[in-house]
């Protein structure tokens, strides 16, 4: 199967917004970048032709900062299978003691509501993954495997943009 | 503008101020129920305070006086803590809030409520209260003063 799309919010000027990201992050660098791939809100929004085409027919994970939900309602409208959301709000309510502050640069508590947030994602693509009827012949021709992100840097993932 | 509800819209958001309810001036708005008093959050207050993420109620059997914290809530935004408006005690707390303190953002003024008080001083206090007018008129005040600020 095609990598798990993951598509945060991108808003700015909210804590909340900033730990959506972050998250997705860990889970694209660091927790599962084999298996996923990052694609910026704001790409989307811009209509970028290789975004659209990385979310169409894949499966995609969003995390929306706050109730507007804007990464889940812009994937739908882009024609791509919204497969889990998370709310960074809810994942918060699990994790009441790690409290978001600071947007450019997260608090403590915020880095690791990223980090709770990553790995309930790390867990939703890991089901994705193992449900698809294609896994196990891919994994094991390892023709979808170790593409890694080829070390880009975030902000260049991010298409350099945060708004 | 209904005939139960008065409706002030200030830039985009529209803030809605039941007729038939008393207000406090922090906000929490209070429906009498025979003896009883039903409390929750203005519609006001919970759209400048953001989306809930925790909720949370002193329990049944507390005894309050005006300004005593019956509740409080962490927003996205901010920490607040609810006052009292009103003399008595708590006979009853809506407990879906903790499992969903977004009723208060998407209900104010029916499941989103907070507590249910049994009135000890009602007569002499709720000349001090704000009806629905008063009320829509202080908020209308703070509204439009946040907006010529900007």
């Amino acid at each position: 199967m095609s990598k798990v799309v993951i598509v945060p919010c991108s808003g700015i000027g909210k804590s909340y917004g900033s730990v959506a990201r972050e998250g997705a992050y860990v889970v694209t660098e660091d927790l599962r970048p084999d298996t996923t791939q990052l694609v910026p809100l704001s790409l989307l929004v811009l209509g970028d032709e290789q975004a659209r085409e990385d979310v169409s027919g894949a499966q995609a994970i969003t995390i929306d900062g706050c109730k507007l939900a804007c990464a889940s309602k812009m994937v739908a409208e882009s024609g791509s299978t919204v497969a889990h959301n998370l709310a960074v709000l809810d994942v918060y309510r699990r994790h009441r003691d790690l409290k978001p502050a600071g947007i450019a640069e997260l608090n403590e508590g915020g880095q690791k509501l990223a980090q709770a947030l990553a790995e309930e994602v790390v867990t939703l693509v890991d089901a994705l993954i193992s449900a698809s009827p294609l896994s196990t012949l891919r994994l094991r021709s390892g023709q979808d495997l170790g593409e890694g992100t080829g070390g880009r840097g975030r902000a260049e993932q991010d298409g350099g943009q945060n708004a | 503008m209904s005939d139960e509800m008065l409706e002030l819209t200030i830039d985009k958001f529209t803030f809605r101020v039941p007729k038939d309810l008393y207000f406090g001036e922090a906000g929490v708005w209070i429906r009498l129920e025979g003896g009883l008093a039903r409390l929750g959050l203005a519609d006001y207050v919970q759209q400048r305070s953001g989306d809930m993420a925790f909720a949370e109620v002193k329990p049944v059997g507390t005894s309050l006086q005006p300004g005593d914290e019956f509740a409080s809530i962490e927003t996205i935004k901010v920490n607040v803590i609810l006052p009292s408006p009103v003399t008595g005690e708590i006979v009853d707390t809506n407990l879906a809030l903790e499992e969903a303190p977004e009723l208060i953002n998407q209900d104010p003024y029916g499941k989103g409520w907070l507590a249910v008080v049994k009135l000890m001083n009602w007569e002499a206090e709720r000349t001090k209260l704000l009806d629905a007018d008063a009320y829509y008129a202080l908020i209308k005040e703070q509204a439009e003063g946040e907006v010529r600020k900007k």
